[in-house]
């Protein structure tokens, strides 16, 4: 089986020594006047060129820019679309981090670019290929609340956000991103939308021209979901082992008509895997469900853990590889 | 069946007993000595005098306004996680992951058996209880909440880190209860993120406090309660301290459904909005509770802890839950 290696999608954006504080401190003094904005993004690059860089050194074959200006995973799209105002705080599944809930007063609409200069950005700086990561847009209106509720609130939003990523997508795909990854961990929350949630992934697909479009779905179990999953329109199936014994099983089971972006190496906990219980993983799937190619991730975004843990697991990644390919199978 | 429970261990409470959550804001002189402290321009010994100091203002405080079960403030707390890691063997600081936005903190890693080797609380609840005659409940954060907003590397899994720590944070709670500890409040505010790992925190509290003479409260907020209710019920504790206003009085819909069976500190001011509640506000929260809930079941306190507003909304926001508890009492008979 070829595997090759890549990040998920974020990456602390801060770390214990000075060097890494660079970011929070510009924006603390912007925050209090003493910085302007330009100084602000100096910073956002600076820090996004050391997460690149960091990714290359434990050799990713597909990187990501960190997500290193995002305030959190659904304030920093939503929060620049036209008909969205952001509001309070909100946790973010079952982690202990808060996102800015969105209020969306009707139909969402994308009036700019949401991410196509920070991919510009990365791809210029990166001396691996760099991995698009958008919010989905089912994950996007589920933590987003309409203005005047209502039972057609939820609708609209989710039709506004579906347009406003598909036309992101198609900028992102013109811009020369070979791959480009939707994160919906909500589905997982509500698998009974399956249907509708398939509508918004079939109207994403049509814009990715000739990028590869991967879904990552993550906090929870996917197993009960894993065959509905196989037959969406896309190319890239992320999937987070951590939370189920039986995926595993499950995947060889059914096989798999996507290429599986295997999340086996925890992004929540600080504990290295074993290389050796990992392989054993990956032989099983890749004897079982007859894989040819497929990545190795980490489950999730990489901001959970401290900057030094986060670092040893893209580095166990490679640890991880070079014993799969070094075992008799 | 609790207020039963409360003379029996010689407390006697009046009809919609005021109390807090736990925390409230640290006075600047505070603050300022905790970042002198920080970059060592005083000594542990001045820290712990201004510690004492806030501690003694908000215990005046919360009788000046006629709060009947009082809190120590929690003044020497920085995180209430990290706070009891720093005092357990097993745990070392883990480096900075966010929480929102540009904030940061050091989240904890449990790396090695945990174990308890002396008490963490006790020494300031016996300053505040010697301070004051009402009675004073004592606090602590509970082990789910710690062991979920943790690293857990040295234990298999969440569920034996769980447990091990409900292990030795009972030391906590038998050291307090014999100092005289009556009210014991578990906090355990990550308890309803994760519905599936229920039985595992009524596995953790049953250990914490079975067979303890004690009267248990444990605060929960921040959740998707509908996903825990009813189940939350099966965890044995008298009174569960609860974030009410915040979500618009929802809960009530569901106790509504599926009786609510234990006393309740019912949260009638929102502790994340810098905007004080009048008293119509909160008497109209409190008749709507009382539409659903035994009056004698009902303690009246804010949402969460009231460390994150200014020291003059605090006292605002206590001022308007104790008018009103006593608004409600005048018009109530307790009989």
């Amino acid at each position: 089986m070829e595997l090759a290696l890549c990040n998920h999608s974020s990456y602390p954006r801060i770390g214990d020594d000075p060097e890494h504080q660079l970011l929070r401190r510009t924006l603390a003094q912007h925050d209090k006047g003493e910085k302007t904005e330009e100084a602000v993004r100096a910073a956002q690059d600076r820090m996004t060129e050391l997460a690149l860089a960091e990714q290359t050194e434990a050799g990713l074959d597909l990187v990501t820019d960190g997500q290193i200006r995002w305030a959190d995973p659904i304030s920093h799209l939503a929060g620049k679309l036209s008909g969205v105002r952001v509001n309070g705080l909100v946790r973010f599944f079952d982690t202990n981090f808060y996102f800015r809930q969105p209020v969306a007063q009707g139909r969402p609409e994308r009036r700019e670019p949401l991410l196509l200069e920070e991919f510009k950005f990365a791809q210029e700086k990166s001396a691996r290929p760099v991995k698009a990561v958008l919010t989905g847009p089912y994950t996007l209106a589920r933590f987003s609340v309409g203005e005047n509720g209502g039972s057609g609130s939820f609708e609209k939003m989710l039709e506004g956000y579906t347009a406003a990523l598909a036309a992101e997508i198609a900028a992102l795909a013109a811009a020369g991103a070979t791959v480009i990854q939707i994160e919906e961990p909500a589905l997982l929350k509500y698998p009974e939308d399956f249907p509708r949630f398939e509508q918004c992934l079939s109207a994403l697909a049509m814009s990715k021209d000739s990028s590869q479009l991967a879904l990552a779905i993550y906090f929870g179990d996917p197993a009960a979901l894993y065959d509905q999953l196989q037959t969406l329109p896309v190319d890239i199936l992320g999937l987070d082992f951590t939370y189920s014994p039986g995926l595993v099983d499950r995947v060889i089971s059914s096989g798999t008509a996507r290429i599986l972006m295997l999340g086996l190496v925890d992004g929540r906990n600080t504990r290295l895997e074993d290389p050796a219980a990992t392989t054993r993983q990956l032989e099983k799937l890749a004897r079982g469900a007859g894989l040819n190619r497929a990545y190795l991730s980490p489950s999730c975004g990489l901001e959970y853990l401290p900057r030094d843990r986060a670092r040893q697991k893209l580095k166990q990644l490679a640890v991880i590889r070079n014993t799969f390919l070094g075992s008799p199978s | 069946m609790s207020r039963a429970k409360l003379r029996g261990l010689g407390i006697d409470l009046p009809l919609f007993p005021v109390t807090s959550v736990g925390s409230f804001p640290k006075p600047d002189f505070l603050l300022k000595a905790r970042a002198d402290y920080a970059n060592n321009r005083i000594r542990r010994g001045a820290l712990e005098k201004a510690e004492r100091q806030a501690t003694e203002f908000w215990i005046r405080k919360q009788e000046e306004l006629g709060v009947d079960v009082l809190v120590d403030g929690e003044m020497y707390r920085g995180d209430m996680v990290a706070y009891f890691a720093e005092s357990l063997e097993g745990f070392e600081e883990g480096g900075l992951v966010r929480s929102y936005g540009n904030r940061y903190y050091h989240k904890p890693i449990i790396t090695g058996e945990i174990h308890w080797d002396e008490p963490i609380t006790l020494e300031w609840w016996k300053y505040a209880r010697g301070i004051t005659s009402k009675p004073l409940k004592g606090m602590l954060t509970g082990p789910y909440t710690i062991m979920d907003w943790s690293f857990v590397e040295y234990y298999p899994d969440r569920r034996t880190a769980c447990l091990a720590l409900a292990k030795e944070l009972r030391n906590e709670v038998e050291a307090l209860i014999a100092e005289g500890a009556k009210i014991i409040q578990i906090d355990e505010p990550a308890i309803s993120v994760r519905p599936e790992e229920l039985p595992v925190a009524i596995e953790a509290t049953h250990i914490m406090t079975d067979g303890l003479p004690a009267y248990f409260i444990s605060h929960i907020c921040y959740g998707a309660f509908e996903n825990i209710y009813p189940g939350m019920l099966d965890l044995p504790v008298d009174n569960f301290d609860l974030e009410m206003s915040n979500s618009g009085l929802d809960m009530l819909e569901l106790f509504k459904r599926r009786s609510y069976t234990k006393d309740i500190s019912f949260g009638v001011v929102d502790s994340h909005s810098h905007l004080i509640e009048d008293d119509p506000t909160v008497e109209q929260r409190l008749r709507q509770a009382l539409e659903v809930l035994p009056k004698e079941a009902v303690w009246v306190d804010p949402d969460c802890g009231l460390k994150t507003r200014t020291v003059d909304e605090a006292i605002a926001k206590m001022q308007a839950v104790v008018n009103g508890a006593k608004a409600l009492r005048a018009v109530t008979s307790d009989k």
